[in-house]
Formats: C-alpha cells, structure tokens, sequence
C-alpha cells in the first residue's frame, strides 16, 4: 500500500514549460491521474471497510439490530460478547486442533516440496514446467472431490484414518501446494541456487551440507512466506473439516455462531484482525531482511 | 600443484558437438587460458574438468589419476565464478572459511588461513560484511580466496572477470595472476577477451567450434598465429592478396614476408617464371597485422592511389584506415609522433615492413 500511495504524490520533477504559449498540460494530466487513483482506492477501501464496521457494530455494539442505524453509531459499545466468546473452554480446543494442523500441515508440505523444488531447479529444470501444472492440480479440484475420493478410497482401506483429527493434515498439505511450491521455486530462482550448489560441492560440502548450511539458509525467506501462507490458509479452512466432521477453529466458528451470533461474530472480528496482523508482522520481517515481492512472492 | 590433462574428450548435448576431442595438457604450477568466442566450448571444458559435466568419451587425469568419474567434492579444485556465487548468509570471513570447515580443519588453523587469505587478498576492511554490502571486485576477491583457501591441486576460472568494469577488471586480473603466481596453483581461466588472456596466461589455448585450434604463449599466438581464426581473436588483422614467386618466397603488398602458420602447399610442377613473378594462378591471401604495415605521404600521381580514409589516436600509436585501390580497406598502426604528418584525404602509399611475419592462407 505504502508503494502506490508514495506515488501518487505531486511529481517532485517539474518539467520546465518549453514556451508560454503551451499550457502546463503534463500537471494537469497528472492531477487528473490522481483523482482517478484516489476515487479508485477510495471505492476499494469502501468495499472493504463497510462490511467490517458493519460486522463490528453488530458485536460490539448491545443495540438490537433494527435499531443499528446513524443515529446509534456511538451508543452501548462493549467487548462484552468477545469476553463470553473467549471464555468457552470448546474455542480453545478448536484453536488448539487448527495451530497443530496448520503445524503440521507445514512440516508435511516443505517436507514433500522442498526436496522436489530443489531437485527440479538443480538437476531436472525439464521437471518444473510438470511440477508447476502438479502442484496447481489441487486449486482445480474441488475440495467435495477430494474429500469423497479419498474418503471412499480410505474406507475400504484404512477405516480408522478418517475418524483421526489428523486425516486433515495430507488434505492440507495437498491444497497448500500451490502456494507453497510457488514461493519455494521463486525462492530458488532468486538466489541462483544452481552456482551456490556447485560452489559449494566444488569447495568439497557433502549433499547434506549444501542442504542444510547453503540452501536452507539462503532460502529462509521463501520458508517463511510459505509457511505462513500454508498456516492462514489452514486456519482458515472450512470445507475439508465440516465434510469430515472434524472440530477445528472453522468449522467450531459456524456452530458458535449458530447459538450466539453476537459473540460469533466478534470472534470471527478478532480472528481475522489478528491473521491479518500475523501476516503483517512477518512481511515486515522479511523487509527489514531486505527480501521483497521478488524473493517471497509477499 | 598438478599436472592436468584431458584426453580426447567429447562432449555434445543433444545433436549440439560442444567438444570434439580435446585434448589439453596444463603443466604444473602454469595458468593457461581457454580462449574463444562464446560457444566454442570453453566453459564445457571448464565444467568437465571442475567434474559439473561428464564427458561421452575421454580422459581426465591429475598428476596421471583418472579423476573422470570423481565427483566434484572429491576432486579437491578450487572454482571461481562469473556471477561469483558467494554464500549470501555469510561473510566474507566466514565464504572463505566454508570449505576449511567443511574439511573439518582445526579452528585455529581456519582462522589462521582465512585471516592470511584475507590480508593476500587485500580484503580486512571487509571481512566482516555479507556480500550484498560489497562491491563487485570485492565479491570477486572473496570469492578468490575462498577457491584458494583449500590448497586445491587446481584452481579453475571461469569468466571471473566479466561482471566488473573495466578498471576493477584490469587491476584484479593482474591481482589474479600475482596470487597464482605466490601459491604456484596451477590454473585454468575460461576468458572470452584476449587482452586478459593475453596478459595473464603463460600459454593461451584458442578454441572454435569445440575444437583446439592453438594452444601457445601469448607472444608466440600473436606472432605465429596457426590460422586466420587466431590470427583474427588475438589481434586486429587485414586481409591482403599474396603472391608467391618461383623461390617460394611471398610477397604482400610488394614486399617479402616471412609465411607463418596454415602455409599453402606447394604444387609438386611449379612453372619456372622469371625472377619475382608469380607462381600461382589461383589468388592467396596473407594476413597481416596493422603494426607490420608502414605508412608514407605520397604524391599523388596518375592512376589510382590509396587514401586516408580515417586517423584515430589511441595513445601510443595511430592507427589509420587507408582506402587501398586494390585490397580495399586497411588498417595500419603509425608509431608515435610519425603520425603528424598525416591527414585524412592525404593520398598515402602503404607497405609491409621488411621481414614481417604474416598468415598466408590457400
């Protein structure tokens, strides 16, 4: 955001008028880009703040509904229903199942793709293109598809694996794919990690060592960012867990909401402030560290 | 330090014949540079001996041990590249450092060597910083120590210099050769510039379409150039009509060179003409440098003469492109001061010194 609204300042350079007798249209042409950008950002901001505030209105504010109007926009404010949401002792295993997916569900993933993004860019550049198209597969199908596929194969299989909390975690793996791949692959692009490689092997590491002390490192910034990207998508995910009737944070959202839609709805507020800060937080990190869009795909 | 040598080695990728059986020997403690414009093979050469590249067929051998199938980690050469390939997450200090600690050498003895390399390497200020916060000879420098640091029994360059500009670049080849020189590490440099390979290497080896074409020191290439190829890569030339006479002498321009080089074979019947005249029907040519041409004020007289077409100064010598009547454009090097006389327009006379080696091809 910082980028374009720095942009849109007034044009530092001012192009000296070649004769009087032509108007200074370039500043004109630039204001009238201003305006437009402006509106722009305006109409975006609207389209996303309204919903918000009306959500925030909705639980924090002990109006019934019918009456939230203009005229109450000041009135009864409380935390009152995010304090009865906290409280239930059934959030905090909900919370607790959805950190330890999204856990694991990233130690699963960078464990399956790691290796394969690193083999494809060293030694079988001929196997990214496949790999691309592999990993964008899970985006194509829709979760329903997945789950009845699996769920029928499971079945006859291996009854007792869909009743476990962690059946969830392949089907999270599988659907980070696409981010995950994506920013690892960049990440190795960016870095050169085909000379780095060779460098290092040449200087007489070990494929362990050129693992650990040289890619792992160099690549610490794609890890985080598909990781953290893996993990929001995790706690956020609804559909596996409702159609396998597991209780995570999601789908426990839904059914608190169901009984008290007040304090639900704060709950869902506080959820998404504090994922988007989370998000917030660790793009910062990864500026500061000097590593932007390029690197991270952030 | 070790002798190297390939041995009839092949390399081709696909339906692409990047080295056809090279074969390359560097002596021991001698730098030699592959030469060649891009695509004639020189970094595959490079690679396969750095062992990133198994060769179709072929040798490569150390001190005599075939080292074909050795995997790089094994081979205990040290590597330098183009783009430098420092280790982003770590200093200068601790690139150099890298394959001590990978060998499991003793701290002290790491750090004893790196600080050495270091202070050799004129790199203490910045030993410290990570590699984005140093300039690009800085890099470089860095990474030459880091290649050194090993002890390898060969060190291999390949463009190292290309990235810098051309201040940078012509103070670290010197800093280059100095630091071979000291630790007496046999190396090869892939280069595709002459003026580097030139002033560095004890022999330069020329390469074209994967094949050696010359492999000489610098002295012996530009004076004795096997083919119009090399005489070409290493040096400015001009193309001229040679004439052999009945003795077998050349003649360029009207005077007597000395043939050098792809000399034409001579006709078993070769018709005894009189003194100076031709013994060829079909047309040869010579090539010759821009040096071994001499440049006079002529009075213009009747029929046609050749002009100064361009004069340019370049320091030590001029050099002139003359509108010849019969061979077309050539250029000549005028020494020093010998050039004032001389104006564009000037109607000028053009010869080869006396005794100057020249190409002669069929």
């Amino acid at each position: 955001m910082s980028a374009v609204t720095r942009r849109t300042d007034v044009p530092r350079v001012q192009v000296p008028s070649a004769s009087p007798a032509r108007p200074a249209r370039g500043p004109a042409r630039h204001r009238g880009l201003r305006v437009v950008r402006w509106s722009f950002l305006t109409v975006l901001g609207l389209y996303f703040l309204v919903p918000q505030l009306a959500m925030a209105r909705f639980a924090f504010q002990n109006v019934p509904v019918v009456l939230l109007n203009a005229s109450t926009l000041f009135s009864k404010w409380s935390v009152s229903s995010l304090v009865d949401a906290l409280s239930q002792a059934a959030l905090w295993d909900a919370a607790k199942t959805s950190a330890m997916l999204a856990v694991l569900s990233v130690v699963l993933d960078l464990a399956l793709l790691l290796p394969l993004a690193i083999i494809a860019e060293i030694r079988a550049p001929r196997l990214r293109p496949v790999l691309s198209a592999l990993t964008l597969l899970p985006w194509v199908i829709p979760p329903i598809a997945l789950v009845v596929g699996v769920a029928a194969t499971f079945r006859s299989v291996a009854p007792g694996f869909l009743t476990s909390t962690l059946s969830l975690v392949p089907f999270y793996a599988i659907w980070a794919m696409p981010f995950t791949y994506r920013a690892l692959d960049s990440g190795l692009r960016a870095i050169n990690a085909r000379t780095l490689v060779e460098a290092a092997r040449s200087l007489g590491a070990s494929e362990l060592t050129v693992l650990f002390r040289v890619i792992v490192p160099n690549l610490s910034a794609s890890i985080v960012a598909a990781s953290g990207l893996t993990a929001a998508l995790v706690l956020g995910e609804f559909a596996f867990a409702s159609l396998l009737l597991k209780n995570t944070l999601p789908t426990y959202l839904v059914n608190y909401q169901r009984d008290s839609p007040q304090a639900g709805m704060a709950l869902a507020l506080a959820v998404m402030v504090l994922t988007a800060l989370a998000l917030g937080a660790v793009v910062h990190m990864l500026r500061r560290r000097g590593l932007g869009m390029s690197t991270t795909g952030f | 330090m070790a002798t190297i040598e390939m041995i009839g080695v092949r390399k081709t990728f696909g339906t692409t014949v990047a080295l056809a059986d090279l074969h390359l020997q560097v002596e021991s403690g001698e730098m030699v540079c592959l030469l060649g414009p891009s695509g004639c093979g020189k970094t595959t050469a490079l690679r396969l001996l750095a062992g990133f590249e198994q060769p179709d067929a072929g040798q490569i051998l150390v001190d005599g041990e075939d080292v074909t199938h050795v995997s790089p980690r094994h081979r205990g050469f040290g590597m330098v590249f183009q783009d430098y390939s420092l280790f982003p997450n770590l200093t200068g200090r601790q690139n150099i450092a890298f394959g001590l600690k990978v060998r499991r050498k003793g701290a002290l003895e790491t750090a004893e060597t790196v600080d050495r390399l270091l202070a050799v390497t004129r790199l203490e200020k910045h030993a410290d910083k990570y590699p984005h916060q140093m300039s690009g000879g800085q890099r470089q420098r860095v990474a030459l120590a880091r290649a050194i640091a090993t002890e390898p029994r060969l060190l291999l360059l390949d463009e190292p210099l290309s990235a810098l500009d051309a201040q940078v670049r012509e103070h670290l080849r010197d800093e280059i050769r100095r630091l071979q020189q000291e630790v007496g590490v046999t190396t090869v440099f892939v280069t595709h510039d002459q003026h580097e390979a030139m002033a560095v290497a004890d022999r330069v080896a020329v390469m074209r379409d994967g094949v050696l074409e010359q492999i000489d020191p610098p002295r012996v290439l530009y004076s004795r150039p096997a083919s119009q190829f090399v005489a070409g890569f290493v040096g400015t030339v001009n193309r001229l009509s040679a004439e052999r006479a009945v003795d077998g002498a050349w003649f360029v321009l009207g005077a007597r060179v000395e043939a050098v080089g792809d000399t034409v074979a001579v006709p078993d019947a070769v018709p005894v003409v009189g003194e100076g005249a031709t013994a060829d029907s079909v047309p040869k040519h010579a090539v010759v440098r821009p040096e071994q041409l001499h440049v006079n004020r002529a009075e213009s007289g009747a029929g046609p003469v050749a002009r100064l077409v361009a004069l340019s100064f370049l320091g030590a010598f001029t050099r002139a492109v003359i509108e010849h009547p019969t061979e077309g454009l050539v250029t000549a090097d005028v020494l020093g001061e010998a050039a004032d006389g001389l104006a564009v327009g000037d109607a000028v006379a053009v010869s080869v010194r006396p005794g100057a080696g020249a190409v002669v091809l069929q």
